[in-house]
């Protein structure tokens, strides 16, 4: 009786129609969940952009200009001319980008130590992923002390070695990943050619994962331009990164400062936007391993 | 000598070679100044005062664990910011991830989008959002202006509770991301057929997200809770720059505790042994997640 009725045409018509409306409601939804979403997580960067853009005449009026009628660039102007925004942003760059290179270097041997002779067996990998948690705090009270009797605060040396050892865990950890995928065939052969190890790994091994090097790099580059408690601590006025610049606004009340600390904080925030788009695929394992925590 | 000679000539000199320079370096910038760190916490070591070194012993341990009211607010105070953390960040990074995996158009886009947040420094993440908290030029206020949700400029950071609040606010908006997206990774790994099959015995969408997602889920969740609740003990950045501690000390980290001890009292000795207090919790933790994780590498198996 039941199956009778499910046949006939207008019935099946009928649910097919409501089945398909509903789950035309539940499209909707989830795009307008996703809609908030995007709002709530993307809003403050809008906010910061345009604030950045205002004239100064845009700050007194109420209701308040959510978008500047004419944007200019003067706060960031005034950020490279009165508050040194030039000098630390290079800071940034050239720290950021020597620990990248040396914690690339230093990790990759590392790495293929681990992952071809299965050195330090397991160990070395548990110490590393100990270190990698470890808090930074621990280590800012000795090397600040240390620092200071060796005259190494205040100096792109000081800062640049601490970035590039606390970011070796992270390197290996991924790098070991990258070459236990790559075949050990290829490197073999090029060693019966006459090749040594370290040849090898360097002319053969190296061009051919340069693609996972790549995103280490970037990882490392990230997370030592968004580290902030060794650099407050071990920079001073010639060193300081944009970490710090962005602190000095805070004193004396953000009122204060709204443009200048607003383009601060979008030449900030520049490069994570950048990164994110290019490592869409490793964001999850970069961001477990803590590759943008510095 | 003849066993070292072998060793040279099979060549087992060779990992040693290519792991030591890394090694080396991990020895001179943390195993060494945490050994050092260690001595110094045992000592009175007091840069205010001068540089000299007065061994105390267990002394500052002492004082870390039973008499610094300070420090115990400290824990409480990160208790109070990681729980409520913890659980937004669960709930909706799960339902993002949710929502995310079943948008067949634009997902990788999107993903990324939403991911932003988590890629930029906690303390760029705190300025921004401390100058929208702004009492006149502030979104916040403004936007609560127009739409009548408010009729005064409001200070969000006067009260401990609204300082807390916003911490806690400014955190989920910052990390909710990495938890979407270790959840998506989670559930796109589900199998579909379990879900075809399901519904091929007539379940709804509700009960599949109960008796095959969520289930599933499990591990990834613990997983990715457990790398937060690490990271959530050492916040520090996010704190010296949202509230710096205020009002009071009512948002005092324990991380940032320490920063005040050693870098504003100067009180290095003391700021040692308070780190080493962390480092042991932090520890602890770690161990507890290799286990689980472990766990799941022999389930997997």
């Amino acid at each position: 009786m039941a199956i009778a009725v499910e046949r006939r045409p207008q019935v099946v018509a009928r649910r097919r129609n409501r089945r398909r409306a509903q789950r035309g409601v539940a499209h909707l939804l989830t795009y307008l969940g996703l809609l908030v979403a995007l709002v709530f997580f993307l809003g403050p960067f809008f906010w910061i952009v345009t604030t950045s853009l205002k004239g100064n005449e845009d700050f007194f009026t109420f209701p308040p200009v959510w978008i500047p009628p004419d944007p200019s660039l003067a706060h960031y102007a005034a950020l490279f001319t009165r508050s040194s925004g030039a000098r630390y942003f290079t800071n940034s760059l050239v720290i950021s980008s020597l620990s990248m290179f040396a914690a690339l270097v230093v990790s990759l041997p590392t790495a293929y130590a681990i992952a071809r002779w299965r050195f330090g067996g397991g160990l070395l990998s548990t110490v590393l992923l100990v270190l990698r948690m470890l808090p930074a705090i621990a280590l800012i009270i000795p090397i600040y002390i240390m620092y200071k009797m060796l005259g190494l605060t205040n100096s792109y040396l000081g800062l640049v070695l601490v970035y590039t050892v606390l970011y070796v865990p992270f390197a290996v950890w991924l790098l070991v990943g990258f070459l236990r995928e790559f075949p050990m065939e290829i490197e073999e052969a090029a060693m019966i050619d006459g090749c040594s190890r370290l040849r090898a790994l360097i002319q053969v091994v190296v061009p051919i994962i340069a693609p996972g090097m790549a995103v280490v790099a970037l990882f490392a580059f990230i997370a030592t331009w968004n580290e902030f408690l060794f650099a407050v601590v071990l920079t001073g006025i010639e060193t300081k990164t944009m970490m710090v610049l962005v602190t000095s606004f805070t004193s004396g009340g953000t009122d204060m400062f709204y443009g200048e600390a607003s383009a601060s904080v979008v030449l900030g925030v520049l490069p994570a936007f950048a990164v994110a788009f290019m490592l869409q695929r490793y964001l999850v394992k970069g961001l477990a391993l803590g590759g943008t925590k510095g | 000598m003849r066993l070292f000679a072998l060793a040279v000539k099979r060549k087992r000199w060779e990992p040693w070679a290519f792991a030591s320079p890394s090694l080396a370096l991990i020895a001179l910038v943390i195993i060494f100044p945490l050994a050092y760190s260690f001595w110094l916490s045992l000592n009175n070591f007091d840069l205010s005062v001068g540089a000299e070194y007065e061994f105390v012993g267990a002394k500052n341990y002492q004082e870390v664990l039973f008499r610094d009211p300070r420090f115990m607010g400290s824990v409480w105070n990160t208790a109070v910011i990681i729980a409520p953390s913890l659980v937004l960040e669960l709930v909706l990074g799960l339902g993002l991830a949710l929502l995310l995996s079943r948008v067949a158009r634009g997902r990788p886009i999107i993903t990324a989008l939403l991911a932003i947040p988590a890629m930029v420094s906690p303390v760029m993440a705190a300025m921004a959002w401390r100058m929208m908290f702004g009492v006149k030029y502030g979104a916040i206020n403004n936007l609560g202006l127009q739409l009548g949700l408010i009729d005064v400029y409001f200070d969000w950071f006067a009260s401990t509770a609204l300082a807390l609040m916003s911490v806690v606010l400014v955190e989920v908006w910052h990390n909710t991301p990495f938890m979407m997206l270790v959840l998506l990774a989670g559930i796109q790994s589900i199998p579909q057929e379990l879900y075809d099959a399901a519904k091929a015995d007539g379940a709804r969408p509700w009960q599949s997200f109960w008796s095959i997602t969520l289930p599933l889920l499990k591990f990834t969740m613990v997983v990715g809770v457990m790398i937060r609740l690490i990271d959530l003990t050492k916040l520090f950045g996010l704190i010296f720059v949202l509230t710096y501690g205020g009002p009071g000390s009512s948002t005092e980290t324990v991380a940032f505790t320490t920063y005040l001890a050693g870098f504003k009292d100067f009180r290095m000795s003391y700021a040692a042994a308070l780190s080493y207090v962390i480092v042991g919790g932090v520890l602890v933790l770690t161990l507890l997640f290799m286990w689980i994780q472990r766990l799941r590498e022999a389930r997997a198996a």
